[in-house]
């Protein structure tokens, strides 16, 4: 299908925007760059424009939830209960330096997209999958121990029975569950590139899911970590 | 894929450097056993993580190289979280120690 049909708007615009992107690539696929520029928004796809849209009220979800820890942990008289363990930081500093990473091999596949190198692409894809499945490796293992007795719920730290370990859970695991979407979205495009079924927009767009992610630890890592 | 030439890498590298750095510091400041007051703590932490944020959304995210509506619409919808969470944690923390 051609992107120009999936962005369709008025019939008069979707006229124009079909015209302008009517030439499809050998492959089959429409090359979204043939977009014409807009007066306020450039050369900025819809699809990009529509996955900043969606990031920022994901940001806002994320936001509730940091707000919620702040006004709980402000105005608790004890935060940390005797018995509760204390936030592993050389371990989660570990895990955000490894995240960092996988951005830059996220921000060099955008770049080898651009480039129309797709070894390249698929090859800092691949890095950046590995990325996620490492972080997720990680916090399963922050969770509940990869070696049996380790891990916060093994030391203490109860889901319900405290603001400190239940703002912990929700905000780490609703981050997690975006890490998780992030590293299927990073396989799926990995596998429609494989095939010739992606253009550069469509490894932009994804990146900037991925670097979002990414941009919400590094918050999440100095409100409830470091703190 | 469409070829839209060479795309030069060195502003990545660099900011990944200044992440790294940032990132060292953050946990010198916050290790208890470097004895950093609370009060300066809390600010220069918040300040980092501001700045590593902002750096991952201008240079890894592009924003700094869209146009300005984009900008506005991405940054600007920030000014009321933030004022809710100082009004907010502000009067959680002003009610425990009055």
């Amino acid at each position: 299908m051609l992107r120009s049909e999936r962005f369709s708007r008025t019939s008069e615009e979707t006229e124009i925007h079909m015209t302008a992107t009517a030439t499809a690539d050998p492959g089959g696929h429409s090359v979204a760059h043939a977009l014409p520029p807009d007066e306020y928004f450039g050369s900025a796809t819809p699809g990009k424009i529509g996955m900043w849209i969606f990031l920022l009220s994901d940001a806002f979800s994320f936001g509730g939830l940091l707000l919620a820890y702040g006004i709980l942990r402000g105005g608790a008289d004890v935060w940390r209960h005797p018995g509760e363990p204390a936030l592993g930081i050389p371990f989660t500093a570990f895990l955000t330096f490894w995240l960092i990473c996988s951005s830059v091999t996220m921000v060099l596949a955008v770049a080898a997209a651009t480039e129309g190198n797709r070894k390249q692409t698929i090859l800092f894809l691949g890095l950046t999958a590995l990325g996620g499945i490492g972080f997720l490796t990680g916090q399963f293992h922050e969770y509940f121990g990869l070696t049996p007795g380790h891990g916060l719920t093994h030391e203490g730290l109860i889901f319900g029975h405290s603001a400190y370990a239940s703002t912990f859970y929700v905000t780490t695991s609703f981050h997690g569950a975006h890490v998780l979407t992030g590293t299927i979205y990073i396989l799926v495009t990995l596998a429609r590139t494989v095939a010739g079924k992606t253009n550069a927009n469509d490894i932009e767009v994804l990146g900037l899911f991925w670097h979002f992610v990414d941009l919400i630890w590094i918050l999440v890592f100095t409100f409830i970590y470091l703190l | 894929m469409a070829e839209h030439g060479h795309v030069n890498r060195k502003s990545y590298l660099i900011v990944f450097g200044v992440l790294a750095v940032l990132t060292i510091l953050e946990i010198l400041v916050a290790l208890p056993s470097m004895g950093v007051p609370q009060g300066p703590k809390v600010v220069a932490l918040i300040a980092m993580a501001l700045s590593k944020a902002s750096l991952v959304g201008l240079f890894f995210m592009h924003l700094k190289y869209e146009m300005r509506a984009l900008k506005l619409t991405v940054a600007l919808p920030f000014l009321f979280p933030a004022l809710y969470a100082v009004i907010l944690i502000g009067e959680a923390g002003w009610r425990l120690i009055r």
